[in-house]
């Protein structure tokens, strides 16, 4: 346990120092010091997608266990499939790139680049004037989890690094294994299908590029970091494309389902403009998304 | 296993215009005959973190494969759903497994292995669908010959067994454990994940952590989580070699490598050819109830009918069928006292019937019955007994279980009631209760057997980690008995006695030679507590022994792992050869499999020395034959050719690793199968 607790420690620090920097340079402290006091009635006001993220999340670790063992019984077994379908693509992809500088980059990427880039959002959306952003964000991560949990109990496959480990190298987990420690914890070997770092990382990335007038330097930052994810899934051996391209589906899918799910701010001191703007992207989150893979 | 249009649809398409053609009887000529579709085989094997090398296995077979024109496909699940499809349903192409014993074994266990009368029962009972009435009559052979001629039988039933390859043995891996030092020692003189190197373990700094509350602790990671799920020691999904449910349950003799090792049994003797008498050692279950020659009685009828003779014909258990099916009766003659009918059998195989798990009665007694799912009967050939996760085991073994959380870790803690902790209970065996008078040896003979024991698994240690452990091991109450200096001395002299470790009691011992147990195992085990805690994986195993949260890790460790051993700076890496051999298995049952001639080719497919360079590291041997761990037994022209470094039988059909493609497709052409335009290879029965 206490291996998990380092590693957790550690993570909530980097993470933390991060977003504070983020949060100075990006959305400003005068903007940041209205947010406390905003904060309260902003959630209150979000209680319903916070409510189905919370529901989404515990249900998910309370019953993940027994969703596994169905899993076991009833979903398809697709691990040949996939291998099938792209071949060594994974293989292929470290054979050509790996090296020690790129391997500790998309090891940072894939643990804190990712959590990072998934807890940002939520203060730079909160310190906005409407709540929209931050309703929308909040619903499509729930989205994202329970559209996956379906998944993850249909279909069992298991990753590139579990099955060729002749020519892919579990990178992440060979030179970090405390890190194991801390994806076992919120995740099984055999969920591979889609890749949730991808769709919630494109998903954060999406609105990064839905939010660019508000936050131009997040939407290349996102984008920068969401792309980093995509490629250190397969990179580190962890999943295949088809789970990365499938990650990219669900997470453009549930971008669309959250623009529909949640209205639009009341158009209150000129905030009319940016409500006209997400709607004119919303219709076709598809193209912005497109452009970001 | 193919993908083909059905008959119908092209009739369906076809059938107007040819109808009209008038030629209606020529099409049916045509259409009447199944045609030939590419063979796709699936390979079924564990992924890479619950077994890094069976997936390389595999996979080298199904590149291997693709090449030469089948189309075949690595599937990984998990070990319990794999034991499921291979050894319950019997629903697979081929798989890639580890054979379930770690220790030398008889050429008996072929038995249930191979004999066609198993191919209709689950486990380690013919998976394959096996079905050769030589090898057959073999196997019936060796139980009843007599020493002399039992080893010539031996040898030829592995000839046999070679030429017709109902699975093709890979290599012997070198089981590798990561252990710490430190807190115990004795990693090095035995296999330490069997359950005989558990118990010999010993506690390094005795005394100082006594006054504490926390109790000694041994504590292991694995990555396989079945442990913490089900201690059924007769479920064979859930057993890998059943190391910790063969803790929790005695049986009535352990093998050793000097043959069997009276356990819960005090001693035994042939009273005629056919009766082998036993007596029982006072002992108690672990919720307090005596063990008697009753239970003993029941063991025997339950794992032969686990309905007791309910069920419309037997429904024996698919773990140690082989052992049980050499007994015939049991007579209980009084409270420890029981006689084992057999049919005329070799008396070393027959005594290798006592090495089952002994089970209380008024335990399994309740779980006999056909299963049910809330009341209603869904399979009348499964008992509850084979499907219970035997929440709660009571056995009588020197560990108990505490606890356990699914898939994290499990707690077992040491029987204080247990005769190893009971010094009068084993000095009673050195009055001689067999009359023959050996006895009186007993006690000269097993130091001897002692140092044997400890020595004859070839255990290569790596680095001095044995130093001054012999100086610091002491028994924990105080007996003052030199059991594991025993054991470091054996060590050293173990390139003199390579080779002679007989598989247990492979008839040299027959009835004169009942022991006593072996001093190693006096106050054993040493540790109060035994935790076992889940790891994601190998690396993660490793890692868990170096930062010191874990003694020793108990799953397979693969190459990758190995490096980071010695970056560990009190992590030592302790290799023993395993008897548990990686075979490549096929599925008899399915066409084309079912022909020994495609299963030969298949096996010139499999490289065996480039695996055991590249998957293995180097930690293997490879092997034709599965009694290759017992090398005496092997006939010369089985046995692996090191200056060539081929298989003997079927060597591999290519050189420096690359697979000769034309040689395998004219050795498929030889054999009687097609291949189509665009050279895949075709197969009409599937």
């Amino acid at each position: 346990m206490s291996v998990l607790l380092s590693v957790v420690l550690r993570l909530v620090f980097w993470v933390g120092v991060m977003c504070f920097v983020a949060g100075i340079a990006l959305i400003g402290p005068a903007r940041l010091y209205e947010l406390a006091h905003e904060l309260i009635p902003k959630l209150r006001a979000s209680a319903v997608p916070i409510a189905g993220l919370l529901a989404v999340l515990i249900a998910s670790a309370v019953g993940r266990g027994a969703l596994q063992t169905v899993s076991e019984v009833i979903a398809f077994r697709l691990t040949g499939t996939i291998y099938a379908i792209e071949g060594p693509f994974v293989a292929w992809l470290q054979a050509t790139y790996v090296t020690p500088e790129l391997t500790f980059y998309f090891s940072w990427i894939y643990i804190y680049g990712y959590v990072f880039l998934l807890t940002f959002p939520f203060i730079a959306y909160a310190a906005l004037p409407g709540t929209a952003a931050l309703k929308r964000l909040i619903a499509a991560y729930a989205l994202n989890y329970g559209i996956g949990l379906v998944f993850y109990t249909l279909i069992l496959a298991y990753g590139p690094r579990n099955v060729m480990p002749d020519v892919v190298t579990s990178l992440l987990y060979t030179f970090n294994p405390d890190f194991q420690a801390l994806t076992s914890e919120v995740n099984e070997n055999t969920n591979v299908f889609p890749s949730l770092h991808t769709s919630l990382a494109m998903t954060v990335a999406t609105f990064g590029v839905l939010t660019r007038r508000e936050y131009p330097a997040w939407a290349v930052i996102s984008v920068w970091i969401a792309v980093s994810v995509m490629v250190s899934t397969m990179y580190l051996g962890i999943h295949w494309l088809v789970d990365v391209i499938g990650g990219i589906g669900l997470a453009l899918g549930c971008v669309y389902l959250s623009y529909r799910l949640v209205e639009p701010d009341e158009p209150i001191d000129g905030g009319a403009e940016d409500v006209a703007a997400g709607e004119d992207t919303a219709t076709s989150p598809g193209e912005d998304g497109s452009a970001t893979g | 296993m193919t993908r083909t249009t059905s008959r119908r649809s092209v009739l369906a398409g076809t059938g107007l215009a040819v109808a009209s053609a008038g030629c209606v009887g020529r099409v049916r000529n045509i259409m009447g005959r199944d045609r030939s579709a590419q063979l796709s085989l699936e390979i079924r094997t564990v992924p890479a973190d619950a077994d890094p090398n069976a997936v390389r296995i595999a996979r080298h077979l199904s590149e291997h494969l693709n090449a030469v024109g089948v189309d075949a496909r690595v599937d990984t699940m998990a070990q319990a759903d794999l034991s499921r499809s291979v050894l319950l349903n019997h629903d697979f192409d081929v798989y890639v497994g580890q054979f379930p014993r770690t220790k030398p074994f008889d050429a008996d266990a072929l038995y249930p292995l191979l004999h066609s009368r198993f191919t209709a029962e689950t486990g380690w009972q013919n998976p394959f669908g096996f079905t050769e009435l030589v090898v057959d009559d073999l196997l019936e052979d060796q139980r009843r010959a007599n020493d002399e001629r039992r080893a010539e039988v031996i040898a030829d039933l592995q000839e046999a067994v070679c030429e017709l390859q109902p699975f093709t043995v890979v290599a012997f891996p070198d089981a590798l454990t990561a252990y710490r030092e430190g807190t115990f020692s004795g990693w090095g003189t035995s296999y330490p994940n069997s359950a005989q190197g558990l118990l010999k373990l010993s506690h390094v700094r005795e005394g100082e952590t006594t006054d504490d509350d926390d109790p000694v602790t041994l504590r292991l990671t694995t990555t396989d989580d079945r442990i913490t799920e089900n201690w059924n020691p007769i479920a064979a999904e859930y057993r890998q070699h059943g190391a910790f449910t063969s803790l929790l349950y005695d049986p009535l003799a352990r093998p050793s490598d000097d043959g069997p090792i009276p356990w819960l049994a005090r001693a035994w003797e042939w009273s005629d050819a056919r009766t082998l008498r036993v007596e029982i050692r006072d002992a108690e279950w672990h919720d307090g109830e005596p063990l008697t020659a009753a239970d003993v009685a029941f063991t025997y009828e339950f794992l032969r009918d686990t309905s007791m003779g309910e069920a419309e014909t037997p429904i024996p258990t698919p773990r140690f069928r082989g052992r049980s099916s050499l007994v015939e009766s049991v007579d209980v003659i009084d409270r420890s006292t029981v006689e084992i009918r057999m049919e005329n059998v070799n008396p070393g195989v027959g005594e290798l019937a006592l090495q089952v798990p002994v089970l209380p009665e008024h335990v399994w007694s309740e779980y006999t019955d056909p299963v049910s799912i809330a009341g209603l009967a869904v399979d009348e050939e499964t008992t509850e007994a084979l499907v219970w996760n035997n929440e709660e085991p009571v056995g009588s073994g020197p560990l108990r279980f505490v606890e356990s959380t699914a898939e994290s870790e499990v707690t077992f803690e040491r029987n204080p009631s247990h005769f190893l902790r009971r010094p009068e209970a084993l000095e009673s065996v050195d009055e001689g209760e067999t009359e023959d008078g050996n006895g009186i040896d007993e006690e000269g003979g097993s130091d001897g057997a002692d140092a044997d024991e400890d020595d004859a698994d070839d255990v290569g240690v790596d680095g001095a980690e044995d130093n001054g452990s012999g100086a610091t091991d002491e028994d924990e109450n105080g007996t003052g008995d030199d059991g594991d200096s025993d054991g470091d001395n054996g060590d050293s002299d173990n390139g003199d006695r390579a080779g002679d470790g007989a598989g247990e009691g492979s008839g040299d011992d027959g009835s004169d030679a009942v022991r006593s147990i072996p001093e190693a195992f006096h106050g054993k085990p040493s540790f109060e507590r035994l935790v076992l805690e889940v790891v994601p994986s190998d690396i993660a195993a490793v890692q868990l022994v170096g930062d010191g949260m874990a003694d020793a890790t108990a799953s397979n460790l693969g190459p990758d792992a190995v490096p980071r051993i010695g970056r560990e700076a009190d992590a030592r890496l302790v290799s023993s050869r395993s008897a548990a051999f990686y075979h490549v298995g096929y599925n008899a049952r399915r066409a084309p499999l079912s022909n020994p001639r495609f299963r030969a080719v298949l096996a010139s497919l499999i490289d065996k020395s480039a695996l055991v360079d590249d998957a293995f590291q180097g930690y293997a041997r490879a092997a034709a034959s599965p009694m290759a761990a017992s090398s005496e037994t092997v006939p010369d022209r089985l046995r692996w050719d090191d200056e060539t470094d081929e298989d003997p039988v079927y060597p591999f059909r290519g050189s420096d690793g690359g697979l000769d493609v034309d040689a395998v497709r004219d050795a498929f052409r030889e054999a009687g199968y097609r291949y189509n335009e665009s050279g895949e290879l075709l197969s009409r029965d599937q």
